[in-house]
């Protein structure tokens, strides 16, 4: 069975510069995948090459096996968020969607139901221009489930909505994966999507630079400890014996290449005292602004 | 097919687009036969050609059915909800050709607005001034329907027109620029019959009303009708090869 979405060396340019580059991955089905990098990284490019919006200059974008412009009825099998301004300022939310439901030939009542999914029945009928950002992003979403999709692509969602916002969208997507959903959500901030997505794709300066798991992501972040003890020195030839390095940092401190739960397991058989002791890996988000050159 | 024309009158209907220009019309209509009625006296307006002058402000119907379809096609890059459209109907040029059938729908529409507006106009002026009533014949009737004919074409035109150049008010801007200046220009040639705007002139005038100025209704017809299809062909071309970002 072909991945929910692919792509295939794939590069796009504009002129001189180049947007994407030579770029390959595929997600799993029913898994949240985070689409992480700096702003000005891809993301969007890809997203609208796959979404079928931009003409890739080589390579393929694919979902579920075939082009977007390839796909019969399309929403029926991926729903799209982009940006939160696109709509007509005086067209009232629920309008919006009867257009679409219209071009889609999907059932006016279907209206109803993805109003309700996203909490918005009560202001479907005003205009617009008078929705919060928060509620035209809801909107973006109900318009995106429309047709009962088992793909959701979303790009950088969380932009610019408000802490309740976010909240609500990422308890909206947790239930749409736990009912087998699968979804794509492009950030340029790791810890948007980091108590969500199941794995990542970063890319940086249009190519991709890593796509795992994020607890490999988060493994790669837990590393060394810091301890401080009088005993410093003894500290340390405790944990070479035990063929864990560490290096003298300051008066009576240690950075050791090990966690902290070990540290304080060897000082204890070796009645070493410690006054402190703490993890001292990089964070999450130090190894994606690592991998990403420290670019926002 | 019919899903994405039903889509396509929906957009129109969901706006106040529509409402707006009818009112333009509808003030264009009262403006255009109260000066000509008001102006000129009974035994002027009692000749059959003169009150056919009157209701024939309704041709002025077929260029706000221009703007309309200008507004139609390139107002969603404007507002940006094209995105919207191209994700729900990938294949670009079925949704142009959408555009085209719905936008001559609402140009019948706004024809039909204008024609009642401009024939209802014209009878109480007449009734007004006493004058005798030569409202109802054979010759008004191929007006109505050569109107109802241009103003559906030049909203095809304006649907091709705002693909072909994706900017609602550069196309807009242009459209009447070449219909205020660029026609009359074309007089110098001894061309001007064929441009589009006295193509859409001579169908809005009807069958069976021949002038010096104008092409025949039957080649005029297929000429405007030309014109509609070229434009509406380049615009889905150049739209199914652009970016939409």
């Amino acid at each position: 069975m072909s991945p929910p979405l692919e792509v295939r060396g794939l590069t796009k340019r504009y002129g001189d510069t180049t947007a994407v580059e030579d770029l390959t991955f595929a997600i799993a089905p029913g898994r949240i995948t985070g689409f992480l990098g700096p702003n000005g990284a891809g993301k969007t490019t890809t997203l609208r090459i796959l979404l079928g919006l931009v003409h890739a200059s080589s390579g393929e974008a694919l979902v579920a096996g075939s082009p977007y412009r390839k796909l019969q009825d399309p929403v029926r099998s991926v729903g799209a968020v982009l940006e939160a301004s696109n709509y007509h300022p005086t067209r009232s939310g629920r309008n919006h969607l009867r257009v679409l439901a219209a071009a889609a030939g999907i059932p006016e009542a279907r209206i109803d139901e993805v109003l309700e999914e996203v909490e918005l029945t009560g202001a479907a009928r005003r205009k617009v221009e008078a929705y919060s950002l928060g509620m035209r992003q809801r909107l973006s979403v109900a318009a995106a489930l429309l047709g009962t999709p088992t793909l959701l692509v979303l790009d950088e969602p969380a932009n610019g909505l408000d802490p309740e916002g976010i909240r609500w969208l990422r308890n909206f997507l947790r239930g749409f994966a736990s009912r087998g959903g699968t979804v794509f959500i492009s950030s340029h901030v790791l810890a948007e999507v980091a108590q969500l997505a199941d794995e990542v794709v970063i890319i940086h300066r249009a190519k991709l630079v890593a796509h795992e798991p994020l607890e490999k992501l988060t493994a790669r972040a837990t590393g060394g400890a810091l301890a401080r003890s009088p005993q410093a020195d003894r500290l340390r030839d405790e944990l070479a014996r035990q063929g864990i390095d560490a290096t003298r940092a300051g008066l009576d401190g240690l950075r050791a290449q090990a966690p902290a739960a070990r540290i304080g397991e060897i000082a204890a058989e070796s009645e070493v005292v410690l006054h402190e002791l703490r993890d001292e890996g990089a964070s999450l988000e130090e190894v994606f602004l690592e991998l990403t050159g420290g670019e926002r | 097919m019919t899903r994405l024309v039903r889509a396509e009158l929906l957009k129109a209907t969901t706006t106040r687009l529509l409402l707006w220009l009818v009112l333009l019309i509808l003030a264009l209509v009262t403006l255009i036969v109260s000066l000509d009625a008001g102006q000129n006296a009974a035994s002027d307006l009692a000749s059959p050609g003169h009150q056919r002058d009157l209701v024939s402000s309704a041709a002025v119907s077929a260029v706000v059915a221009l703007i309309f379809g200008i507004v139609a096609s390139a107002g969603e890059y404007a507002h940006g909800t094209i995105s919207h459209t191209f994700l729900v109907a990938p294949v670009r040029p079925r949704v142009i050709a959408a555009k085209v059938f719905a936008g001559m729908l609402a140009g019948l529409a706004l024809a039909l607005v204008a024609e009642i507006g401009a024939w209802v106009l014209a009878a109480l002026w007449l009734s007004g001034k006493s004058v005798p009533s030569h409202l109802v014949s054979h010759d008004l009737l191929q007006l109505f329907l050569g109107t109802l004919l241009a103003a559906a074409i030049a909203a095809g035109i304006g649907v091709g027109l705002g693909a072909l150049l994706r900017r609602q008010t550069g196309a807009i801007v242009i459209a009447l620029i070449w219909l205020l200046v660029g026609e009359p220009l074309l007089a110098i040639g001894g061309v001007q019959p064929y441009a589009p705007g006295h193509a859409i002139a001579a169908v809005a005038v009807g069958a069976g009303h021949s002038s010096g100025e104008l092409l025949g209704f039957g080649p005029a017809t297929l000429l405007a009708l030309g014109y509609a299809a070229v434009l509406a062909l380049l615009g889905a071309w150049v739209v199914n090869r652009s970016d939409v970002t």
